[in-house]
């Protein structure tokens, strides 16, 4: 088996993943950076760069698919708490369904 | 929203953290205070949240952990201050953002090579102004006697004008021809960079 390559490929598929997993995420809840991080841990185990996160958050804003606001916190340090847009709910269910089919289909090649 | 610092209780901690924000700030100095904070605060509640989830670690470990983890600040921030300022270039129409922009975005794609390309235009338009103001004879835009096709715009000695068989066309319209080709230019750039968006994804698909 050719480790290198099974790596880099993985590095790769997670690279590709990540907005969509971010989105999907972001679909029922509205979370804070940080928390983010955590919750893309849990459901997915995948380890991000987590500064990597916040260039990420800043396109998603740009393309506006995601929003987001500070809200105070009585610790003093407030938190950025990102969430769906209108068009991200959109633009996430295009994505979930073309998800679905490629699925099916490498489903059918792999067996 | 006020900015507060985050206290640590051992003096290493506070100074390890002292000097990553300051990094952070030195990494974002070319963007508007606004971008600047909001980019400060949300490393800041990302620092004060990790360090509250790690309550069981030492305080001095966890930092360099949290720390090691988002990465170093001026290869992190990157690609979010070349976002930044692109959006805040095409939103302000000013020529030092816009410039600085293009530089930033410069290993970001070929098209940015092309708007490059288009800004050198532009200062080469403003050169032509002062040349024609130092030197009015010789400045111009020349072309053939008999076609409509432009030889040259620039500088020419009056040999090689006799020799190709050219004059000079503008006159004395040559400086206000040159700054409206600099406004044309520049509406351009900063037009094509708005609409670079829609460029891209067309391109693509």
């Amino acid at each position: 088996m050719n480790e290198t390559f099974v790596t880099n490929w993985k590095s790769q598929v997670k690279k590709g993943t990540l907005t969509f997993i971010i989105l999907n995420v972001l679909k029922n809840h509205e979370y804070y950076g940080y928390e983010l991080i955590e919750q893309i841990r849990k459901h997915t185990e995948i380890e991000i760069a987590e500064g990597t996160l916040y260039p990420l958050m800043n396109r998603l804003k740009t393309e506006e698919l995601v929003d987001s606001k500070w809200v105070e916190q009585e610790t003093g340090i407030p938190r950025k708490y990102y969430s769906l847009t209108e068009a991200g709910i959109e633009t996430l269910t295009q994505m979930n369904i073309y998800w679905e089919n490629l699925e099916k289909s490498i489903k059918k090649i792999i067996q | 929203m006020r900015i507060e610092d985050i206290k640590f209780e051992e003096k290493a901690s506070q100074r390890i953290y002292n000097d990553y924000m300051k990094r952070i700030r030195k990494a974002t100095a070319s963007l508007s205070k606004t971008d600047q904070d909001d980019i400060y605060m949300e490393f800041n509640s990302h620092i004060y949240e990790a360090i509250h989830h790690k309550k069981d670690a030492n305080e001095i470990d966890s930092l360099l952990d949290i720390i090691e983890k988002l990465g170093l600040p001026e290869e992190v921030l990157k690609p979010l201050v070349a976002d930044k300022k692109l959006q805040q270039a095409t939103k302000t129409f000013n020529p030092v953002h816009v410039f600085k922009a293009l530089i930033l975005n410069f290993t970001n794609g070929i098209s940015y090579i092309f708007f490059f390309v288009l800004y050198l235009f532009l200062f080469g338009f403003v050169f032509l102004i002062f040349a024609k103001i130092y030197n009015p004879s010789l400045v111009g835009l020349y072309m053939k006697k008999d076609s409509f096709s432009v030889f040259v715009l620039g500088i020419i000695n009056p040999e090689s004008q006799i020799k190709n068989n050219i004059h000079e066309v503008l006159g004395n319209w040559f400086i206000p021809v040159m700054l409206l080709s600099i406004v044309l230019f520049y509406f351009l750039i900063t037009l094509l960079l708005k609409f670079k968006k829609s460029i891209n994804q067309k391109t693509l698909s």
